[in-house]
């Protein structure tokens, strides 16, 4: 009754704003007619684009001490994705690329220079990673190196054929054998191991283009598809596969196997005989973000904490960039991880290279056309 | 008549704020769509004028087809077509399914409860109080390798090794829509099966009218409005469906939507990802009419 004599007030042009704001009220849809007062915008929140897993307290204590609160996370699978998410207009502070990738962004004009002299981990930095490509881009800073490992083959070794363990190749990802029980990245470098695996040199084949990456892309790119149980952007999800034996092998960094060995799923990561692959990341400072440029270097600093090396060599085995995490690092746990000299692993393992941007677009765009027609 | 036009001015400024929602968050991204489709994009610059190039990419034909499961698919960029073909097959059978399913659902709540029947309707609606995605999620586990169905069947030991086939596949991706998309068509079906007049089966019956007669002539055509709407409901969204195949289609499980958002996030491509995105669109509502026209239009306006 009562919604009747409204609709007729209504009608008769008879009802007041503030009725009509009361009823309208009710619905929810009141508050987008009251004038607000805008709040200031001085005080924007720092907002990092990280790896899946990154996004938690421990790796930044120093911050969270300072600032009483955590920056607001944004997780990628992969670089491309986060790239093309910072061009469409997403507003981060800093990205976490890697050595390989950092490039992208500075060459789409996001990333800012890194002014050295406001961190003040930075002189405890590995000098060799300090001045590495992928740090240094014409004369500037363009990433604080932070985090480094491998790429490898995770593998079980109570599951898997004893030939592997004795010769370990990347062939296993292209091996009928090995059809939906083993997982690979999402990733086209699916074609270019494809490629060294045919017998050709990573530095042959990382910036490989025309009719030569089609072909690769045709054979290699299709048969890792086809052989791949699934493809994987969610490290989670690889590492349940591994754990529940419904893969025997996978690309996998150095957390997978440390993650396993701690559930106590037996694991092993194989040297395969074409090579095994190393990459370092880092913070790179995005011009697309609103937040305080202080807030940003407080985020990198933390990053580039001890503190931080600790926890990232004794819970995830990966190296850190600050020299005197492998001092405050349990002893132990340094040697069981054989990452101590970043200087070493990337003279005896294959460092990931950025390739020219047409190239890269080329690789995404075949790697892209041979998954969606996988059969 | 003044008063009629003042309150006809007074409905349409009632109106306004809806038609300008509308216009705001339904039809201007569109029209944002239908304008990136015709500029295109090399590496990071996106250049803004207009040409065909993307439609043309698309459709260009080529004297080698290209062979997909079987079929011939004559284009010089067959990937699109493929997928379209692949995803409208998977949705088809998820809408046909849904309906099979559903049907019996809704008739039995029109016409077998007879008390608390908001009870039932509420718990028909449960399973969508959680995210779309979680259901997804949810159906991983179902059909995982150490999953419920595989955990079930090796324990009662009809078998020995988890089934692989569950998962990864486009049936896990069918199955999952089917589920995902069931409440939605439950609920039109049994709408125009409870509007449906009784005295008319009670008549029929007089007249000596067997069950499945009955059924025939007056319970099924009479819930037509409902079943197409249904079919529609289902059918549309699930075509362009890419978080499903993204979590449970494996390498092989891949939908059209799946390429459009690699094209816009990691192929650098969004101009051409628009463009499929809008030949999908007219494919789709080609197929729609056609259905239309089948079924005719006037189960839709229900008796009449």
């Amino acid at each position: 009754m009562n919604r009747i004599r409204q609709i007729d007030r209504m009608a008769q042009g008879k009802v007041s704003r503030r009725a009509m704001l009361a009823s309208a009220g009710a619905f929810g849809v009141g508050v987008a007619l009251l004038p607000r007062p805008l709040r200031a915008q001085s005080g924007a929140p720092l907002t990092c684009l990280t790896w899946g897993g990154y996004d938690i307290a421990d790796y930044i204590p120093g911050y969270v001490a300072k600032h009483g609160t955590l920056p607001n996370f944004s997780v990628f699978g992969g670089e491309e994705e986060a790239l093309a998410k910072v061009r469409a207009g997403f507003e981060a502070d800093v990205m976490h690329p890697c050595n390989y990738s950092v490039g992208r962004f500075v060459n789409a004009g996001l990333a800012k220079p890194i002014d050295t002299a406001r961190l003040t981990h930075w002189a405890d930095i590995f000098p060799a990673l300090q001045t590495a490509e992928g740090v240094m881009m014409d004369g500037n800073v363009v990433m604080a190196p932070a985090d480094w490992g491998n790429s490898s083959i995770a593998y079980r070794p109570d599951l898997i054929d004893p030939a592997f363990i004795a010769d370990p190749t990347w062939g296993i990802f292209y091996d009928e054998a090995y059809k939906g029980r083993v997982s690979m990245l999402d990733n086209e470098l699916v074609i270019q191991i494809g490629l060294m695996v045919a017998g050709k040199s990573y530095d042959e084949v990382y910036a490989v283009t025309g009719p030569e990456l089609e072909a690769a892309a045709k054979e290699w790119g299709t048969r890792g598809v086809q052989t791949s149980r699934f493809l994987w952007t969610d490290a989670s999800e690889v590492q349940q596969a591994m754990a529940s034996g419904e893969i025997v092998a996978a690309y996998a960094w150095n957390d997978l196997v440390k993650n396993l060995r701690a559930e106590g799923v037996p694991v092993a990561y194989a040297v395969p005989k074409e090579g095994m692959f190393t990459w370092f990341c880092g913070l790179t400072l995005l011009n697309s973000g609103r937040a305080d440029e202080a807030l940003a270097y407080d985020f990198i600093d933390a990053w580039l904490s001890p503190e931080t090396g600790k926890l990232l060599i004794e819970e995830s085995g990966y190296g850190h960039a600050n020299m005197k995490s492998f001092e405050v690092a349990d002893a132990s746990e340094v040697a069981a991880m054989g990452l101590d000299d970043p200087v070493k692993m990337m003279a005896d393992a294959i460092l990931f290279r950025n390739p020219p941007d047409a190239v890269q677009n080329d690789h995404n765009r075949v790697w892209g056309d041979v998954k969606a027609l996988a059969q | 008549m003044a008063s009629a036009g003042r309150s006809a001015r007074t409905g349409a400024a009632l109106l306004a704020p809806a038609f300008l929602v509308m216009a705001a968050t339904l039809a201007a991204p569109l029209a944002a769509l239908i304008l990136l489709s015709f500029w295109t994009q090399d590496g990071f610059t996106i250049d803004r004028s207009l040409t065909l190039a993307n439609y043309a990419r698309v459709l260009t034909l080529s004297d080698e087809p290209t062979v997909w499961n079987g079929i011939p698919f004559p284009f010089a960029y067959p990937v699109p077509a493929i997928l379209l073909v692949k995803s409208l097959t998977m949705s088809l059978v998820a809408t046909a399914a849904v309906i099979l399913i559903a049907w019996p659902m809704a008739y039995f709540l029109a016409f077998r409860v007879t008390r608390h029947k908001a009870v039932w309707i509420i718990l028909l609606t449960i399973p969508f109080w959680t995210s779309y995605l979680l259901r997804v999620f949810a159906w991983k586990i179902v059909l995982g390798y150490n999953g419920a169905v595989n955990s079930g069947l090796m324990s009662l030991g009809i078998i020995r090794e988890p089934l692989e086939f569950l998962l990864y596949n486009p049936v896990a991706v069918t199955i999952t829509l089917a589920h995902s998309w069931i409440a939605f068509a439950v609920l039109p079906i049994y709408v125009s099966l409870d509007k449906i007049d009784r005295s008319l089966l009670e008549a029929a019956s007089d007249l000596g009218d067997s069950r499945w007669a009955r059924f025939r002539r007056i319970t099924l055509p009479l819930s037509m409005p409902g079943t197409i709407s249904a079919t529609l409901l289902v059918f549309i969204p699930t075509v362009g469906d890419y978080v499903t195949p993204t979590l449970v289609g494996g390498p092989t499980g891949t939908m059209i939507g799946n390429l459009v958002q690699q094209l816009f996030t990691r192929q650098d491509n969004a101009p051409l990802g628009a463009a499929i995105s809008i030949l999908t669109m007219l494919v789709i509502a080609v197929l729609v009419l056609l259905f239309l026209r089948l079924v005719g239009w006037r189960h839709m306006r229900g008796r009449g």
